[in-house]
């Protein structure tokens, strides 16, 4: 097949990504560089909009603490998340017979829409009917009935732990398919050797599992940093109570779309823009990081 | 971002925008309109749940403008605001859109997209707060007809009351005595969701508006003489904290649907929301008896103030200044300011109508419309401080939670609203 026939087969996907992903892209981007008037746009307005994100009300308190819960959201799923999955996927990984239908299992949340599970949830940990509080106060445990939602030191966490709850399938898979890829002789020859189990794990598979670490860490970044649906099912747009749940998405969402603003459009397409340099460039230096690091270990 | 027009296009209707309102008078428009050969007038709404209602009333109109079709065409709510810039700033928009008001309806006039309606629709009977909902602010001119009053009111439920020998209070005592008896017999008095803010600054019109002065403080806000670090407006947040017992436990975690099951369960006795919320609650109990009663001036509250009922407009209607049936679509909305539509609004849609002299056969409607005209003030937050970015409402939603949790204290809360909408509210001299 030569170059030109290769051509026509991408053609039509490539015209689909450029009107439906590329074009937006390329217009939000040049959005934030204009003056708006509702839908009408004025004059170029140079970095005008970029500076209004960190000069102006409400985006001077907004946007650091909003800034700050994408990173705990990160920081909260690598650990909890990515630490759980990796143990649960160690452990399947013996377990021939029953893994199939545990890494199914585990991996269930994550089919429900993460508006139902956020509504499911809120219902759950409600202080009002929620069975939670009830069934805590029932066994004994009244100083463990919170707010879980309605206080801003557990909100955020709430959040993050449902998430986790719900996408923990996600790193059980991915490293489930890395330990099939570890060849049975190495661990073995280890053991062979006299290592226990412990030291087996830590000089011999880990390091094999760097290349699928690296993959969880860059998609659980940009996962935590573009994180929406879950937040806004728990504490709609403003992140209740009182900016706990705020994330940077949700503040676009809330200029954009709610705050009737004149110079919405500008704005918010400010913001999104900054939000995809923050994501692409932190995907890119961690994946170059990561190869750079691969490279070692192999060679 | 979502809005897809092209940018070729938004620049295109800025051009004819400014055109079109520069050269826009009843007779310039094309041809035909008004007489018998067959317009078909579109009119655009979020109001999906009315449109059985809305067909109803534009079959009156029709009969009586033989020729004019009226197609009324919903879209869901929490979408419309994105159809519509974008159908607005196109060619494909409606004839007759259902706009947004007050702060929210500035930007659909600064995109040039209304035709100003000054001269064409005579509205000076009417409420003024009412009718600035439909004006833009720069050039105070009008560019919608106002569908609908709002209220904030205190929904209780009469047989709770009667049940436990409570009369409507009429004094902050007999209200704070009413609270408490119903807290020892285990019924939550106020049912409150401060979970969601945005409901919070209703509330707090709902249970203080006469501790800070309704009308008067608005005047003297928006005059400059007074802002809102004024201890009369922070000894009304003060109110809600000092009520805050009277609320469910916990109430920041309390979503707002979770306070209207306890009303409707009959396990609160009283809701402070708005009138919008009447349907949902009949409809969430249809035995319930919905009573609706003025909060009294809590102790302390500036001399001469009564109970007050905090309104507003919305669901205001305009004209598209793209539309090729100027004249007819004019002709549509210049009926939507008469007492034979206020009726019909009143009585198919089961809203308060924004036309004066309207009258209700629902006896909720009609006592909050009664309310509303003998002492209403304008809900303050929305009607004047939604212009900018933050807006008075989200502020206060949020510092009253802040305010529930006990990190911030009610002066706090006040001058942090003040510090937020300051940075962009001009006072008038």
């Amino acid at each position: 097949m030569n170059r030109r026939t290769g051509l026509l087969f991408v053609t039509p996907a490539l015209a689909l990504f450029g009107v439906f992903v590329l074009y937006p892209m390329v217009t939000a981007f040049s959005y934030a560089f204009y003056e708006w008037q509702g839908t009408a746009r004025g004059g170029w307005a140079g970095l005008e909009n970029f500076s209004a994100l960190l000069t102006r009300a409400p985006f001077t308190t907004d946007l650091p603490r909003a800034l700050l819960h994408n990173v705990l959201f990160f920081v909260g799923t690598m650990l909890v998340q990515n630490t759980i999955g990796l143990t649960v996927a160690f452990l399947l990984h013996r377990r021939a017979r029953t893994r199939r239908a545990l890494q199914t299992l585990y991996a269930m949340p994550y089919l429900v829409s993460p508006i139902v599970i956020g509504y499911l949830w809120t219902l759950l940990l409600s202080p009002t009917f929620g069975p939670v509080n009830t069934l805590l106060t029932k066994v004994g445990l009244e100083s463990w009935a919170l707010p879980w939602l309605g206080d801003p030191d557990t909100a955020l966490w709430v959040v993050i732990l449902v998430s986790v709850w719900q996408w923990i399938g996600f790193p059980v898979l991915l490293y489930g398919a890395a330990l099939g890829g570890v060849p049975e002789e190495l661990s073995e020859a280890a053991r062979v050797d006299g290592a226990s189990n412990l030291q087996t794990f830590r000089r011999v598979t880990l390091p094999l599992l760097v290349p699928a670490i690296g993959t969880v860490s860059v998609l659980t970044f940009i996962f935590a940093m573009e994180a929406f649906a879950l937040p806004y099912a728990f504490g709609g747009s403003t992140g209740n109570p009182a900016g706990s749940t705020d994330f940077i998405s949700l503040l676009f969402y809330r200029t954009a779309f709610d705050s009737g603003a004149p110079d919405a459009i500008g704005t918010s397409s400010a913001l999104a823009t900054l939000l995809f340099v923050v994501i692409f460039g932190g995907a890119y230096a961690a994946t170059a990081v990561l190869r750079r690091h691969e490279k070692r270990i192999t060679s | 971002m979502t809005t897809r027009s092209s940018r070729s296009r938004i620049a295109l209707a800025l051009g004819a925008g400014a055109l079109a309102l520069a050269a826009c008078a009843p007779s310039s428009s094309s041809g035909g309109d008004g007489g018998g050969d067959g317009t078909t007038l579109t009119v655009w709404s979020w109001r999906v749940e009315d449109k059985a209602a809305y067909e109803k009333i534009f079959d009156v109109y029709e009969k009586a403008h033989p020729g004019v079709t009226v197609d009324f065409k919903p879209f869901k709510a929490t979408e419309y605001n994105k159809i519509l810039a974008t159908g607005l700033a196109g060619k494909d928009g409606p004839d007759v859109p259902q706009v947004r008001s007050y702060g929210q309806l500035q930007g659909t006039v600064a995109s040039g997209s209304l035709v100003p309606l000054d001269g064409k629709v005579d509205l000076s009977s009417w409420d003024e707060n009412v009718v600035a909902s439909a004006k833009g602010k720069t050039d105070g001119k009008l560019y919608s007809v106002p569908l609908a009053r709002q209220a904030t009111v205190l929904f209780y439920n009469k047989k709770l009351f009667s049940d436990n020998g409570i009369q409507v209070p009429t004094t902050w005592d007999q209200f704070i005595a009413a609270n408490d008896t119903f807290l020892k017999k285990g019924i939550t008095p106020l049912a409150v969701g401060a979970k969601d803010d945005w409901t919070l600054p209703i509330v707090h019109e709902v249970l203080a508006g006469s501790r800070f002065g309704g009308t008067d403080f608005q005047k003297a806000v928006t005059t400059g003489q007074k802002d809102f670090t004024d201890p009369d407006f922070v000894a009304s947040v003060e109110v809600l904290k000092q009520l805050e017992k009277y609320m469910p436990k916990s109430v920041t975690g309390v979503a707002v649907t979770d306070a209207m099951t306890l009303f409707t369960s009959g396990k609160a006795a009283m809701y402070p929301g708005g009138s919008y919320d009447l349907a949902t609650l009949q409809k969430g109990n249809p035995d319930l008896e919905v009573g609706v009663m003025q909060v009294p001036p809590p102790s302390g509250a500036p001399s001469g103030a009564t109970g007050t009922t905090a309104g507003w407009a919305d669901g205001n209607f305009a004209v598209n200044s793209k539309s090729p049936h100027q004249e007819a679509a004019t002709e549509l909305v210049q009926w939507m300011a008469t007492p034979e539509f206020g009726q019909l609004v009143a009585d198919e849609v089961k809203q308060i109508s924004a036309v004066p002299g309207v009258t209700y056969s629902d006896p909720v409607l009609k006592q909050v419309a009664d309310d509303y005209d003998k002492t209403g003030s304008p809900y303050l937050l929305l009607t004047d401080f939604r212009y900018g970015s933050p807006t008075g409402t989200d502020l206060l939603g949020k510092g009253a939670q802040e305010l529930f949790l006990g990190s911030k204290d009610a002066k706090t809360v006040s001058t942090e609203l003040n510090t937020g909408v300051m940075t962009w509210f001009k006072p008038t001299s």
